[in-house]
């Protein structure tokens, strides 16, 4: 099925557009190549200060890329990650100098103190699931004030104010240049498994998640999973930091991990800007180098990276990756229609999706005080186009809210084939093959519209999280697979040309449009549809008709909730009107047009 | 590591090549020696008073010509209480700058960091901390240090307090820094070891404001005495504040930063600093009729001409400071500026005349600051810089 | 040591009281949490000392000069950091950009002021009694402070107007209450909130930069566990806080205290996020 649809991708794409393609990919890498040059030659011009300001650059990255994914991809503002430094450092240290128990190899430590960093990040960083942004943030500040003053309290261990010497790893990583190229080696590493992550269907939903939070639900992104492994995976890296940390400073006190340092790294990541790896990446370099160049800086080092911050957030969001963003600086072309084929979407199809049939059985809702849903029947067949239409307030988008699992009704139940399914599965309707759009746009702005639609495959992929660090070929093919399945899906609604552009630059109808594709990707039995033709001009309706009536061929059970009445009495089979929150009507659409109620209510004469 | 006939034999042989063979030109160059003192931050009192002893030491040694015609020129890299700062620094002091030899830290907590990496760029250093395992011949063959070791100050402490003021119940405080944690660690064994009860001890954050749960702990468990171990003055002022606030009549003996002027500013009281008894060195006291010794009157003459301020800080700071750099430009001057020559004649010094004390280092002992000179005084006693020593003492 | 308890945990609790209440005041006029607010409690001991105690001006006056920095730097805060980012798609970039206002004001302070904990005048010439001028002022400052807003929100109409804007923000306007000019308002009188809790608490927290992270935290435990906007809550979680925490002080010491109080705050968030006494958070889809 994969080959089919990448043959079928492949004739469609144009050989230059091939060409384009591994030039952008070359573009994308040149940076990183510069980079890795200069630091592999680093040592024939940097002299031996400068090789130590280096090394910390490449210690500090090593645990900056790993909390990029938390904050720059996931949005998660985990302030207080140096906890997690200072405990690598400890945990190494502590092994290698034998404290606890008999004295472990270097190399052997910091495995360790990998995986107890992985666990203590996951223990940190679990908190965001439950708590808004603020209370996070404020959590990690208290996590890393925590981990500072239990070793200062722990003394056998830790040495107390004391400290205890750092780890000295053996030839030949013991000269000055030997460790450099250790720890170069580590940031490297860290360098391609994150951008691997960020090629990658997680990479992807970590900005889901971050953006369009209810769109990745919606696609299947489980938020919780998902974020687990990002905080094992930036708690692993920040405590190989650490004990990187603690050779390089050859002896450590708790006093050499400060808040100062936190702040370093979560502004790097923020200068850097989001979804990134090269804007981290130059923003650690520059905060690490900067307070070099100037005895004075160094006391107003802290200062100038708040103004760095206030600056960024103020006028350049985006941060340096948006500055070096050229591709999109390119003017669009106006006048832009959208043409869809819809002779393409059965090409998505490989098979007439058969979950049987959707119905509402009898749901009742209400908030409060306030009845919002009474005792709803609904029933959408595979295949049929179902509208539902009726004044503001009648509970419209509550029903769809319902079905895509936001509110868990009083009574009644949405059923599957007969059965009912869980109330507050969010996340799983992508997985029953349950698709939908929403009424504003939720897309991801800073992701090209490519990547956004290949958001809805997301649960499509096999590989996993580990794979994707590796790139291993698992992964490869997922890529390949999601990416031509996107294009294919952006073919069919006629998109395909804004593919590589920033989904912020699209215009209303444009957004709408993508957000169907996206749904085509999970070829959905049923995909619901909240008010797909607001802000469309007539022309963009007639296109959406017959893409509609295109996906419903394919067999696909439509329910479209809309206004405009004439959109839903062209194309649908069946109508139901409701009226607050009950039905006031159901039927064919002849059957509604002329129904007295329905008239007066709503339609008018 | 004692010199072997042959090296000792090579290195005279160096320093006499070396001399010989330089061109005119490189004989002019400045000697550069790396300066890692705290300026600023919490533990900055002693780098401060130090700071301006090496200042004045230095101008008059280029000023008389520096050595043999080379000026020495100080290269200054504030650490900033901050260990990781001070690794930054001795990196570029040695790696950089590439200087001859390092004076400082001088804060123990800086020097835990320093000393190693130091000894690993074959860098000689002289450094004033207080932490015993800040030394080590074999480990760490090119460190000197030009002070008292924690055994011998807290050795005269414990002594005043248990065979002096006869107190058996003690109660031991200190910051979390590491001078202060290595100071607990050492000396609760040393009272110990001398039969006194150990009722309290604790280190605590330097920077808490507030120190009541502290000291009113230390009263119920029936302390007698109170000894601090901090360089931070507003710790030690607050401690002392608290003692006044209070109305707890013990004796508070420790850290010498308890006679500083900066810990004099921040009392509440001036009465508060009766029955205070820091640390501080014979040669820069009053003897028992009120006199102080030539050397030390012609300093301080020396002071007030260069109009150098000291209500602020201690007078042995200042005289450390001055100590150091003479120290080295002798060995220079002697030997020659290269790594093994300074080391050489650093492990042969025998008193050599400092303002604060005279230093003797030998190949097995690189602590060059001799017992007896280790003495208490009174903080109230304070008269141009110097004080008396405390009630009962005698050596 | 069960006085010194009480009254050293009442006081401090008030300190913290205060600044829960001048998180509120400010999340009620813009939905947002400022990290500002800790760094005012600072000033008002940095302040209080720089202008009684070095610059020597008379009590009342350096009084009202720090509340009128405490003005002067809430609008500040509104205007550089809040205004811009309401405006935003983003909804958390209120966290980033409070965050970096805050470490630009402490980070000035360590370097202009001190890094050191410098002492704060004594405001009161009388004699040190136990129940001391240090623990009354705090709790005096919450006192008053309480009841003004009560009477403020209660019973004028710039209150109820500033109640409008927090609850229907929309509807507001629409009636055409002047949103921006009562959001300064607000963040000005949240700004003298949070002097007044710092100079009130001046003479016990001393004037130190570090003052700062440390109320942004302790002062935000009280909302947390009281509800968002809720002041009656944080001040009774704000006293709860300050006892929990000094009898961890006297009885074990500072490291523990630290340890325990943020555990019992994580673990309570955790179990109810919405806070002790607050509601649910209701999504909008």
């Amino acid at each position: 099925m994969e080959t089919e649809i990448t043959q079928q991708a492949t004739k469609l794409r144009p050989a230059s557009a091939n060409g384009r393609a591994f030039a952008s990919g070359l573009g994308t890498a040149l940076p990183f190549l510069a980079l890795l040059v200069v630091g592999v030659a680093f040592p024939l011009f940097g002299g031996g200060y400068w090789g130590v300001i280096a090394t910390r650059a490449c210690v500090y990255w090593v645990l900056v890329s790993g909390l990029n994914l938390v904050v720059g991809f996931a949005g998660q503002i985990a302030i207080g990650w140096v906890a997690l430094l200072t405990l690598g450092a400890y945990t190494t240290s502590v092994l290698v100098a034998g404290n606890v128990m008999a004295p472990l190899s270097p190399y052997l430590a910091l495995a360790i103190a990998a995986l107890v960093g992985a666990v203590f990040g996951l223990i940190v960083g679990l908190p965001a699931l439950r708590l808004r942004t603020f209370y996070f943030a404020i959590t990690t500040l208290g996590f890393a004030t925590i981990v500072t003053q239990v070793a200062l309290a722990w003394q056998s261990v830790t040495g107390g104010g004391v400290g205890v010497p750092g780890p000295v790893f053996p030839e030949p990583f013991s000269s000055q240049w030997g460790f450099y190229y250790f720890c170069f080696g580590f940031a490297a590493v860290c360098t391609w498994m994150t951008a691997n992550i960020a090629e990658s269907r997680f990479g992807r939903a970590l900005a889901a998640i971050r953006d369009a939070e209810v769109a990745a639900e919606a696609s299947g992104i489980s938020k919780p999973v998902l974020l687990g492994k990002v905080f094992l995976f930036a708690g692993a890296t920040a405590a190989v930091a650490g004990g990187l940390f603690a050779s390089l400073q050859s002896y450590i006190t708790p006093d050499a991990f400060t808040l100062d340092l936190s702040i370093l790294f979560f502004i790097a990541i923020l200068i850097g800007g989001r979804s990134s790896i090269l804007g981290p990446l130059l923003g650690t370099i520059l905060l690490t180098a900067l307070p070099e160049f100037a005895a004075p800086l160094v006391a107003w080092s802290t200062f100038l990276y708040a103004v760095l911050l206030l600056i960024i957030v103020l006028a350049i969001p985006g941060g340096i990756s948006e500055m070096l963003d050229f591709k999109n600086r390119r003017a669009l072309e106006s006048n832009r229609a959208i043409v869809p084929r819809p002779e393409l979407v059965a090409r998505l199809f490989d098979s007439v999706p058969n979950a049987g049939t959707l119905t509402l059985d009898q749901v009742t809702l209400s908030f409060g005080g306030v009845l919002a849903i009474d005792g709803l029947d609904l029933e959408i067949r595979p295949g049929q186009l179902h509208g539902l239409i009726g004044p503001n307030g009648s509970g419209k988008t509550t029903t769809l809210n319902v079905i895509s699992g936001y509110y868990a009704p009083q009574r009644g139940a949405v059923r599957l084939n007969g059965k009912a399914i869980p109330a507050l599965a969010r996340d799983q309707r992508a997985h029953m093959r349950i698709a939908r759009t929403f009424q504003t746009p939720r897309i991801v702005g800073s992701a090209t519209v490519l990547e956004n639609v290949m958001i809805g495959g997301t649960i499509d992929g096999n590989g996993t999280f580990v794979e994707s660090l590796l790139s291993l070929p698992r992964h490869r093919r997922d890529e390949a697979m999601l990416r031509d399945t996107a294009m294919l899906a952006l073919e069919a609604v006629g998109l395909e040309r804004l593919a590589s552009v920033r989904a912020d630059r699209l215009q209303h109808a444009e957004l709408r449009f993508t957000e169907i594709a996206r749904a085509l990707m999970l070829r959905p039995a049923f995909l619901l549809l909240d008010e797909p033709a607001a802000g469309l001009s007539a022309e963009e309706i007639a296109r959406l008709s017959a893409l509609l009536q295109a996906i419903a061929r394919a067999g696909t059970g439509v329910l479209v909730v809309e206004h405009h009445p004439d959109l839903i009495f062209d194309i649908c089979d069946q109508v139901t009107v409701l009226n607050l929150g009950r039905t006031l009507a159901a039927g064919t659409p002849a059957q509604i047009r002329s129904h007295r109620e329905v008239v007066n209510a709503y339609l008018g004469a | 590591m004692p010199l072997t006939r042959r090296q000792a034999l090579a290195s005279a042989a160096a320093a006499v090549a070396s001399t010989v063979a330089k061109p005119a030109i490189a004989a002019k160059e400045p000697i550069l020696i790396g300066y890692l003192p705290a300026l600023t931050g919490p533990s900055s009192s002693t780098g401060v008073g130090i700071n301006r002893g090496i200042q004045l030491a230095v101008q008059e040694i280029n000023a008389a010509g520096g050595i043999d015609g080379r000026q020495i020129e100080l290269i200054t890299r504030d650490t900033q209480s901050d260990p990781t700062k001070a690794v930054n620094g001795a990196a570029e002091l040695t790696r950089g700058q590439k200087v001859s030899v390092v004076f400082g830290p001088v804060n123990s907590g800086e020097s835990l960091a320093v000393v190693p990496l130091l000894a690993r760029t074959n860098t000689p250093q002289v450094h004033p901390c207080w932490v015993d395992t800040l030394t080590d011949p074999k480990k760490y063959p090119m460190c000197f240090r030009n002070a008292p070791t924690n055994q011998q100050i807290g050795g005269a402490a414990n002594r005043y307090v248990v065979d002096v003021l006869k107190h058996k119940k003690v109660a031991v405080i200190s910051d979390t820094t590491g001078y202060g944690t290595a100071s607990v660690n050492a000396y609760v064994p040393m009272l110990k070891a001398k039969g006194a009860e150990v009722v309290y001890q604790s280190n605590v954050d330097a920077a808490n404001p507030d120190l009541k749960p502290e000291i009113l702990r230390m009263r119920s468990a029936g302390a007698e005495a109170i000894m601090p171990w901090s360089v931070n003055a507003g710790f030690l002022s607050r401690i002392i504040n608290t003692r006044g606030q209070m109305e707890w009549n013990v004796p508070i003996v420790g850290q010498t930063t308890l006679g500083s002027g900066q810990t004099q500013a921040l009392l509440e009281k001036p009465d508060y600093w009766a029955k205070v008894y820091p640390n501080n060195f014979r040669p820069v006291c009053y003897t028992p009729d009120g006199k102080l010794t030539d050397r030390t009157t012609a300093f301080l003459d020396r002071l007030k001409s260069a109009k150098i301020e000291m209500a602020d800080t201690l007078l042995w700071w200042i005289a450390l400071g001055y100590d150091s750099p003479r120290m080295i430009a002798e060995a220079m001057k002697n030997v020659g500026s290269e790594a093994e020559q300074i080391v050489g004649y650093l492990n042969n010094l025998k008193e050599f005349p400092g303002v604060y004390g005279d230093m003797s280092f030998t190949p097995d002992r690189h602590d060059g600051y001799p017992d007896e000179e280790v003495v208490m005084v009174e903080a109230n006693s304070l008269k141009n810089g110097a004080f008396k020593l405390a009630p009962g003492y005698s050596a | 040591m069960v006085s010194s308890i009480v009254l050293s945990g009442t006081a401090i609790g008030c300190i913290y009281a205060l600044i829960a209440v001048t998180y509120n005041v400010m999340f009620s006029a813009s939905r947002v949490f400022s990290f500002t607010a800790g760094t005012l409690g600072m000033l008002g001991g940095v302040l209080g000392s720089l202008f009684i105690a070095r610059m020597g001006l008379p009590v009342a006056i350096g009084f009202l000069l720090v509340l009128a920095g405490g003005a002067v730097l809430g609008i500040v805060t509104e205007i550089v950091a809040v205004r811009p980012v309401l405006k935003s798609l983003d909804q958390h970039l209120y966290v980033l950009s409070t965050l970096a206002l805050a470490l630009m004001i402490q980070q000035f302070t360590a370097i202009e002021w001190s890094t050191e904990p410098l002492p704060f005048p004594r405001l009161f010439d009388i004699a040190r009694v136990e129940f001391d001028q240090q623990f009354w002022l705090p709790m005096l400052a919450c006192l008053v402070v309480i009841v003004s807003l009560e009477l403020l929100y209660r019973h004028t109409l710039i209150g109820h107007a500033f109640i409008a804007i927090a609850e229907d923000n929309y509807a507001a306007r629409a009636l055409g209450l002047p949103e921006r000019r009562l959001r300064m308002t607000s963040f000005a009188l949240a700004g003298v909130i949070g002097t007044l809790a710092g100079f009130a608490g001046g003479e016990m927290l001393l004037a130190f930069f570090a003052n700062a992270p440390m109320l942004t935290f302790y002062g935000f435990v009280p909302v947390a566990l009281g509800g968002m906007g809720n002041n009656r809550g944080a001040v009774v979680a704000g006293l709860m806080l300050g006892l929990f925490q000094q009898t961890a002080n006297f009885l074990v010491g500072g490291i523990f205290a630290s340890v325990a109080v943020f555990s019992v705050f994580i673990i309570v968030l955790l179990a109810r996020p919405e806070g002790l006494v607050g509601a649910a958070l209701q999504r909008r889809v």
